[in-house]
């Protein structure tokens, strides 16, 4: 009974698959084909997490990431993106209801609250805006600071803090909250051709593999790869592998030729085989690199897609082979199911809404390792939800 | 790490302030508890899937008004035009979802959408911005408006053919007009006397009863039974004497089984008893210190013949209050600040069905309709309940 329009476009899209395996299309063999579109089912659980203490509540949600624990971990705006009438706690005198959370929160599998931390402190340039988060394998946590926060329809912000400086860093916290590393400064926006600063991160991933932390550096067109334990630069490059420009770029259109650009830069992930996928956010589209920038090929989302674009983030799932992307599209508010190999879209779920399963800028998206999805909304969503993975069939 | 540890300082001790509030309460129930007159009240729990997913991509804004009807119906009234341009992409065609739903919408029982209409048409004039729905006992449909030059109720049928206009856009004149209100943001219609009670509004400060036929003024009156005045009161303040009129808005007037009528002095944090002709009985405070918009925002009756408890939705503190309605003393609350079932933003209005189950909807950006399960009677042992979810959901 959850989540009705989701289900249907899923069976819909199974039914669609299972066809073409009957005509036997495209040249493919059986075996390879039914092996290749096991669809993973997902079922929202409206339960999770728990209610949080404290009269609590979250602003926009930036980010979404699962540790080594399978603890999962989100960052939001706090009070920045909330209302006078939803954090009439903090008001002096206060009106009502309620206090903004701490920024960075920490729950376990079973929803409950078990670490929160953040703001800003001595050494380090706490983000004006929040952007994505993400655990490492040593089990650090850091967070990209994104810059002016996104345009909401909400009430009048009231209480807003007076203007801070651009963001332009990357920040490496413990597990506990002890600032470890900053990459870039706010204020100090550098150019796409810095090997010290950034430019309204969006957000940042960790390849435990080399230990290399990937910024995907938005307001400089490029993806840039630091050492995550000293923060020293190793490289950088922007769509296509080329060298990126800061030349204007026409409006998106789904008929033009592809921007040689990246439009907005979004998230970089490494996959298990060395793959790195790219979201470039308002051009609808994955890039697919090797780790040492080189262009594989690129795959189209949702081309006809305008406003804020279609590719907002992604998480790889949970299976040693990582078969399936998971892009959260925050224009579409649904979660588009990918096929790694090909990048084809194979189904998808959510739907625009209020209620569980439903989703308002849904940005951010994470994996545990039992294949459960966590996404993130902001602008006016504000939630953290949990999607149980219901196993994969065709 | 020192604003840390100022937060861990602070959380504990909260922590103990709550223990030793929670502990003093214990201490004040137990004899009662022992004496075996544990205060009981009715119990209720979150809903998550109801109602069902709109077609459509069809997308709600504030939502402003809840009624259910004779038939266990649930209708809602909301603001499409609050819907902004990245929610309503499917419109903009910036993208695949999603599209405004029309304003009224009709739910059966199971939470399928059985009936979708509203918006301007020949004939009356569809308010700036809606405001409140009432199904009446003859099965027609209510809408008031609270736009700034929304002066006016409209009453349709079902299907949403226009009946009648009481009141005319942008004519208000003032909380002592017999012929217009001004913006107003619930109607009751008492089925004894066919006579319709108009909370008005958000900018006059009374209660009108009207011939729920014709339109025609009977009676009115402000706080206190008072004659209306529409002087500023300035700002709400609870440490200084009760005003002696109503602030904006007026926001419901319930008339219940045994003849009370019920006032939401919203921004007073009062509700205040009227006879039907408008004779002062009492008031009481709810939440007092409550600031900005006010706590009482709306109430429902429980579905008892004695109407023993009122459920009052309080959009300031997110929370709906279970009342005894002879004493007016509040037994407990549940709900809470949040985007998840059973939390609320802007909690605005409530409804009962004939089982006794409690649908709100929530204003601001919460723009959701909530079902609450009815689950009896059970011994109050909190004050303040917190999200209800059930047992299976919250272990």
């Amino acid at each position: 009974m959850t989540n009705i329009n989701g289900k249907r476009k899923l069976y819909v899209s199974v039914i669609v698959i299972t066809l073409f395996i009957l005509a036997g299309i495209g040249g493919i063999s059986c075996a390879q084909t039914r092996a290749a579109v096991q669809v993973p089912k997902f079922e929202v659980d409206p339960f999770w997490p728990k209610p949080l203490p404290n009269h609590w509540v979250l602003g926009s949600v930036t980010g979404v990431a699962v540790d080594s624990q399978d603890h999962i971990w989100i960052v939001h705006r706090g009070a920045d993106s909330l209302g006078n009438n939803e954090k009439g706690g903090i008001l002096k005198p206060p009106t009502g209801c309620c206090v903004p959370a701490p920024p960075v929160l920490e729950f376990d599998q079973a929803g409950n609250l078990i670490g929160h931390w953040g703001g800003p402190g001595a050494g380090y340039d706490w983000p004006q805006s929040t952007g994505g988060i993400t655990a490492d394998h040593k089990g650090n946590v850091w967070i990209a600071g994104a810059g002016q926060p996104e345009p909401t329809a909400g009430p009048a912000r009231g209480t807003a803090s007076p203007a801070k400086p651009q963001d332009a860093q990357v920040l490496k916290f413990s597990s506990t909250g002890q600032f470890i590393l900053q990459i870039g400064h706010a204020g100090k926006a550098e150019g796409n051709d810095s090997k010290t600063g950034l430019n309204r991160p969006a957000s940042v991933t960790v390849d435990g593999y080399a230990n290399e932390v990937y910024v995907a550096d938005t307001g400089n067109r490029r993806v840039v790869v630091f050492d995550a334990d000293t923060g020293a630069y190793k490289r950088h490059w922007g769509a296509y592998g080329e060298k990126p420009d800061d030349s204007a770029l026409a409006a998106y259109d789904a008929s033009a030729t592809p921007a040689k650009q990246f439009r907005a830069a979004s998230c970089a992930v490494v996959a298990i085989d060395g793959s790195v996928y790219v979201c470039d956010r308002s051009n609808n589209r994955i890039q697919v690199f090797k780790k040492d920038g080189k262009f594989v090929k690129e795959a189209a989302i949702s081309r006809g897609t305008l406003g804020d674009g279609a590719v907002w983030s992604i998480a790889l799932s949970h299976e040693p082979a990582q078969r399936m992307i998971y892009v959260a599209d925050g224009q579409d508010k649904k979660i588009l199911v990918l096929r790694r190999d090909t990048l084809e879209t194979v189904a998808s779920f959510g739907d625009g809404g209020r209620m569980p399963g439903q989703f308002y800028g849904v940005g951010s998206i994470a994996v545990d390792k039992k294949g459960n999805v966590y996404t993130g909304e902001t602008y006016e969503g504000k939630r953290v939800q949990k999607f149980v993975y219901k196993g994969a069939s065709r | 790490m020192n604003l840390n540890r100022n937060i861990y300082i602070g959380t504990s001790l909260l922590v103990l302030l709550a223990a030793l509030f929670i502990a003093q309460g214990l201490l004040d129930r137990t004899p009662a508890a022992q004496g075996g007159t544990a205060v009981m009240a009715p119990r209720f729990e979150v809903d998550p899937f109801w109602p069902r997913p709109l077609p459509n991509h069809w997308y709600i804004g504030m939502s402003i008004g809840v009624a259910a009807d004779a038939q266990d119906h649930i209708w809602i009234v909301h603001r499409p035009d609050t819907v902004s341009a990245n929610e309503a992409a499917l419109d903009q065609k910036t993208g695949e979802c999603c599209s405004k739903a029309p304003p009224v919408l009709e739910f059966d029982q199971a939470g399928n959408l059985i009936g979708h209409w509203g918006g301007p048409g020949q004939g009356y004039e569809w308010p700036e911005s809606n405001h409140g729905i009432t199904i009446d006992y003859k099965g027609n449909v209510w809408i008031g408006g609270n736009g700034t030059n929304d002066a006016q109720v409209l009453k349709f049928t079902q299907d949403g053919k226009f009946l009648a206009q009481f009141g005319h856009a942008g004519k208000n004149g003032g909380s002592n007009d017999t012929e217009n209100f001004g913006r107003v943001a619930k109607i009751f219609v008492d089925p004894k006397a066919n006579e319709a009670y108009i909370s008005d509004g958000y900018l006059n400060k009374r209660v009108v009863v009207i011939d729920a036929d014709s339109g025609k003024f009977k009676r009115y009156w402000g706080a206190y039974g008072n004659k209306p005045d529409d002087k500023s009161l300035g700002r709400y303040d609870p440490d200084a004497p009760p005003a002696q009129q109503f602030r904006n808005p007026v926001h419901c007037a319930e008339l219940s089984n045994d003849g009370l009528l019920y006032v939401c002095d919203r921004v007073n944090d009062r509700i205040q008893v009227f006879t039907p002709a408008g004779k002062f009985v009492k008031e009481q405070w709810v939440a007092k210190r409550s600031l900005s918009d006010g706590s009482v925002w709306d109430i429902a009756f429980s579905k008892d013949p004695q109407q023993k408890f009122i459920y009052l939705a309080d959009g300031r503190n997110e929370k709906v209050y279970i009342i005894q309605r002879e004493t007016l003393e509040v037994l407990t609350s549940f709900g809470d600040g949040g985007r998840q079932p059973g939390q609320f933003y802007g909690v605005h209005s409530i409804a009962t069905d004939s089982k006794g189950n409690i649908y709100t909807t929530e204003t601001y950006e919460g723009r959701r309709l909530q079902k609450f399960v009815y689950k009896g009677l059970a011994p109050v042992t909190k004050e303040d309940q917190g999200t209800p979810w059930p047992a299976a959901g919250s272990k």
